[in-house]
Order: structure tokens, then sequence, then C-alpha cells
């Protein structure tokens, strides 16, 4: 799988992320494969299993962060709705954006084994 | 290089921003705010920009940003802040905090590189500038003192008087009127104020260049006549500045007339020329009065012997010179200590070149331009701190510079050793060879060494060794060096041997590869085997206790 594919199979935006990184496919590469590093998105996931909103909501915003960094539009959006539902109180729909949020991430996780090597 | 530091509690986030900058930077990171604090109050000074997430654990941006502020960090240190989606009361909030600029996410390598370097050399630019207005004003500040004491001691040339008087009276009048500006503030005096009194106080006597030789330096009493003739001095001086054909409204003309006419005026009104009393006579002139009849007092004339201070002070206070305005008095009681060391100082030097940094300081403080000053308070605020440790702590603590090759005691320590504050290249220094021999002292050096960046704390134990001579013949000592404290050696009766830990950490460059730049170290008794012998004179490393 190319990394164009890799991000329209992820709802992600290429162009855009092109752009950013000033036209450098070997920029995008690097950091696309840096992503499973970071570890906001595990954190989230144990912060909110141990009730721990505060954290959970902080993990939650740092990956949108990083998402819009790398142009990942669809866990952004995910990611960005949880970081709403977890903004000062605990929203009712909090545990289903969760798992949105969690099947978004498992989606790029698995693309990401596809793509060719470079 | 310049150095930015990048604050984010996402490691990829921080990855991305070096990616993009390139390597035109020395990059630091710290991944909260606390991490970002620590490495601010280290090496804050040589930060060029931060730039910083808005949440993180343990401290957030906000937070780090109010600390800054409040620490006056904000002043030459440009912060920029990353934001995505944050609410306008956040960005507002940074904004009143002081932060310099935002940076939104996602970040655009082309924004990211181009905002960080406008807005270092922007801040470089200004430092600079402030850099060099403070050295123009030093430069400027110099020549006109020079001026005026270059005009000063001609006069006081002519008047065979002793040559530290003008140096003198400016001193005792700097010193007199710090008091003042203590004591109250209804003179209005401005720091500023005070520095153009103290240096035109050099002014007081010109009018003597129009007294003859035969009266002026005439041993013994003078008569009625040469007396009227010499009290002439202060008229004759103020009319030859307001005879100026120019410059006659500059502040230092005015004040330079008022000091010169009326420094004989007297509280009571009883002094000279005009006989103004009280407040009446400028508060300039006030001072200069006080601190000329200290020094003619305490100082020895053609016609007098020098009186010692306690005695001076006491015949000024009882009025024995004319009466003086009580808050003057009060003043030079409470800086009489002060006024005396001066006094037996001879101080040569007229003007440190600290007081006019002070006052160039202060000046740029005025006028909120103080960049450098915070870095100059940082630099002062250190050696107080490590001049108060080694006060409560003892030991001999010095310092060695790889790269200068210099070994720099504390003044303390240097003294009781005997040797000299600062030596370059020690290992090959004679002074300390024949203190601690070649061995040992080869031995500490590669010790020295022995520190890494990771590790860069080692220490040993130093043996002192006395052996008494037998009989008249006096004590010898030499050195051991060794890594445990607990070699238990038999000595003999006539030896004795005292340990002292020798602790170092070594110093090394923050860029990669790491250098080795120094060592900073201490030599404190061990708690084992601590015992020196009494009475002998060879190194009393126990007197730095």
């Amino acid at each position: 799988m190319t990394l164009r594919d890799f991000y329209n199979k992820t709802g992600s935006n290429y162009d855009g992320v092109l752009s950013l990184m000033g036209g450098s496919e070997r920029i995008v590469d690097k950091f696309v494969r840096k992503f499973p590093n970071d570890k906001s998105a595990v954190q989230l996931f144990e912060a909110f299993e141990n009730k721990d909103y505060e954290t959970a909501f902080r993990m939650a915003h740092t990956l949108k962060g990083v998402c819009l960094n790398l142009g990942f539009d669809r866990l952004r959006e995910s990611a960005s709705e949880l970081t709403e539902a977890l903004r000062n109180t605990v929203a009712d729909n909090a545990p289903e954006l969760l798992e949105t949020v969690r099947r978004d991430y498992d989606e790029i996780i698995c693309a990401l084994k596809e793509l060719d090597d470079v | 290089m310049e150095k930015i530091l990048i604050v984010d509690d996402a490691e990829i986030n921080r990855e991305l921003l070096t990616e993009m900058l390139g390597g035109d930077y020395n990059i630091l990171e710290a991944s909260n705010g606390k991490e970002a604090l620590t490495v601010l109050q280290d090496i804050g000074p040589e930060i060029s920009l931060v730039l910083l997430d808005m949440v993180m654990p343990e401290m957030d941006g906000l937070e780090l940003l109010e600390i800054m502020g409040k620490n006056g960090m904000l002043t030459d240190i440009p912060v920029i802040m990353i934001s995505a989606d944050d609410s306008q009361e956040t960005t507002h909030r940074a904004y009143e905090l002081g932060v310099t600029e935002f940076i939104r996410r996602p970040y655009d390598s082309l924004v990211v590189r181009r905002r960080c370097q406008n807005i270092i050399s922007l801040y470089s630019k200004q430092k600079k500038l402030v850099g060099l207005f403070a050295d123009q004003f030093y430069e400027r500040e110099k020549n006109s003192r020079l001026l005026i004491d270059i005009l000063a001691h001609i006069v006081e040339f002519r008047n065979n008087e002793c040559a530290t008087h003008v140096i003198n009276v400016q001193s005792y009048s700097e010193i007199l009127l710090k008091e003042i500006v203590n004591q109250t503030d209804k003179y209005g005096l401005t720091e500023k104020d005070c520095m153009l009194i103290a240096s035109v106080s050099a002014l007081h006597d010109i009018g003597k260049i129009s007294i003859p030789d035969e009266v002026l330096n005439k041993p013994g009493r003078l008569t009625d006549e040469e007396f009227k003739i010499m009290k002439s001095h202060s008229a004759v001086g103020s009319q030859m500045l307001a005879d100026l054909p120019f410059h006659r409204e500059e502040p230092l003309v005015k004040l330079a007339y008022s000091i010169t006419r009326w420094h004989h005026e007297r509280w009571d009104g009883r002094g000279y020329p005009d006989g103004l009393a009280g407040d009446d006579i400028p508060i300039a002139a006030q001072v200069v009065s006080l601190a000329d009849v200290y020094d003619a007092l305490t100082a020895e004339r053609c016609y007098k012997k020098a009186f010692s201070h306690e005695t001076a002070i006491e015949m000024i206070l009882k009025g024995e010179c004319g009466q003086f305005n009580p808050l003057l008095l009060k003043c030079l009681e409470i800086r009489s200590e002060e006024m005396r060391l001066v006094k037996e100082g001879g101080t040569q030097n007229i003007k440190g070149e600290d007081d006019i940094k002070e006052f160039a300081r202060e000046l740029l403080k005025n006028d909120a331009l103080y960049a450098s000053d915070r870095l100059l308070h940082l630099l002062e605020y250190e050696k107080m701190k490590n001049r108060f440790f080694e006060g409560i702590t003892g030991g001999c603590s010095f310092e060695y510079n790889a790269e200068s090759k210099l070994l720099t005691f504390s003044k303390k320590s240097a003294d009781v050793l005997g040797i000299s504050e600062t030596i370059v290249d020690p290992v090959h220094d004679d002074s300390l060879i024949s203190v601690f021999g070649q061995e040992v002292l080869k031995e500490m050096s590669s010790m020295f060494r022995a520190g890494t960046p990771q590790n860069p704390i080692t220490q040993l134990y130093l043996h002192q060794v006395i052996t008494l001579g037998s009989g008249n013949g006096s004590p010898t000592q030499s050195f051991r060096i060794t890594s445990s404290p607990d070699i238990k050696h038999n000595y003999p009766e006539n030896m004795k041997c005292s340990t002292y830990r020798l602790i170092c950490r070594s110093t090394w460059t923050l860029e990669a590869p790491q250098r080795f730049t120094g060592v900073i170290g201490k030599l404190v008794p061990s708690e084992t085997d601590y015992g020196i012998m009494k009475g002998v004179d060879i190194l009393d490393i126990e007197g730095l206790l």
C-alpha cells in the first residue's frame, strides 16, 4: 500500500499533510511510521477504564493534536468529540465516543502494517 | 547556535517540530511545564525561544507562562504558544500572560520555521540594542566624569590640599545621599539626581582659582582680611558659572551653581555668602557642605593636623563646625562606619564601574529596556548564593575551568591554604606542588577527568600525614590519596594522619558530543578519622571550618 492509499483508506488527508510538510513525502512517511510509538491513545484507553477522566481528557486532547499534525482527519474528528465529551464533566455518550476512537485508531494501526517499505 | 526549548507532552509532536526547524537550531525538549522550568532555571539566558504546548500534565502551558512572567523571564525569552482549537478565552489569557505569538496546529513547516526565525531575530536585535545603549551610556558617563575630575584637580593642585579631597567629597556625598533617600522622599531625589550631585560636587571649590596663593596656602591663622578673601571663593565660583556664555540652563550647571555658591551656608543661617537657612539651602549644597567639613577635619591641612574619625564626627554633631540639618546629621551617624572605611581605604577608584553600571541599569529599568538586567541579576544572585553556602558549610571549595586551565579557590580557602585565589595550569604550579607534591596532584587531576556526563560526581580521600621532627626539628607533612576512607595505617608515635573527603563534580557542554568543561569541588573533613593535630602550623585545613 502506498502512502496515499493508506491515507485514503483511513479517512485521512494526504494532500493536506503533504503541503504542511513542505511537499516532503519523506517527512510524512517518517512521522506516520512513528505514530504507533505515541502513547496518547493507549493511555487514553487505560485512563478511561480506570475512570481517571482528567487524564483521559488530556490524552484525548493530545491524540487530537497529534492527528491534526499528521492529517488523520477521521481519528482527529472522533478524538475531538471525545475531548469535548470529557471537558469539565463526563458526558453520557462518552463511552460510545471512546469506542469510535478505538475503532478509528485500530484502523490506522492495522493499515500501517500494510504500508509498503520504502 | 540558537537554542530553542520545545515543551510538549507528545514526543511525536516535539520530533515533528524539530524536523521542521531543520538543523539550524540547538533543540532542547521538555515534556511538561515543570521540566521546562527546570531547564529555564538552569540555562534560561541561553535560550532564544520557547515553543509551548497548552495542555500538559504536571504543569500546563498557561501555568508555566505565568511563572515565567513573575520571574521576569519573559522579558528576554520569547514564547510561542502552540494551540489547536483552544477557546478564545485561553488565547486571550495567554496574551495577557505575555505570550509573544501563536502557532496553530496542524503545524505548517514553512510557517513554523519563519515565525521562529523572525521572533528570534527580533529579540536578538533588541538585546543588542540594549547592550549598545549601555556601552554608549557608560562611555559617555565616564568621559564627562573624567572632564569634571580633571578640572577639579587643577583647582586642588594649586591649593596643595590633599589630592584626594575632591574624590573623598564625592564619595562622602554619595554615602549621605543614599541614606537621605532611605530616610525621606521629601527632597524627591532620584538615583540620577544623586549621581549628578556626587559628580558635580567635584566643582564645589572652583572659586578658589581666584584666591591668591599666599592666602590659599598660608600656614597658620588667617587675618580677618585674609579670611574675607578666602570666603569669597564660593560667591566667585558661582559667578564664574553664572557668567558662562553657554549651557547656563543645563541642569548640571544649575546644580554646580548651587553647590559652589552655598556649600558654606549653615542650617541656622550663619554661613556665607547669602546667610540662607534651613531647607532654603538646596539639599545638594547641604550634603556637599557636610562631606566637605568631614573631609577637612579628617585630613591634614597646611594649618592643622588630621583629626580621627571619631573626633571629627563628635565635633560635627556638637556643632563645632556650624549647624547642619538634623536629618543630615542622623544620616551621618547611621553611615558613620561607611564614611570611616572610605576615609581609611583611600578611594583611588573615583567611581567604580559598578556604580555606573548600577546607574545604567536603573535607567534601563525606568525606560523599560531591561533585557540584560535580568541576566546581571541572575549572576549576582548566583554569586550571593555561593557565598552564603560557602559561609555556612565551611570547607575548601574550588572551581576548575578546563578551557582556560584556571583553578579558582574561594578567597577564604586560598587564604588558609596560603596560595593565590587563581592558579593557571595547576598540575604544573609550583605553589601547589610544594603543598601537595607532584604525585598527589597528578592523581587529583586524573580524578577530575574520571567523571562522565552521566556520572559526573567522583570522590576520593586525601590523607594528610604529619611527621613530628625529632628534638627541635620542625614537623613535615605529606599527602596520600585513596579511594576509600578507612585505610587504617598503624602510624608510629611521631606521626598523625587527618583524612579529608574530596568531592568533585565534572561539568560538560550541553551539545553532543559532550565536552569536558571543568570541575567544581569541595574538600571537607571526612566523618571518619577526623582529628587534626593542634598546634602544627603547616597546613591548617581545619581553619577553614
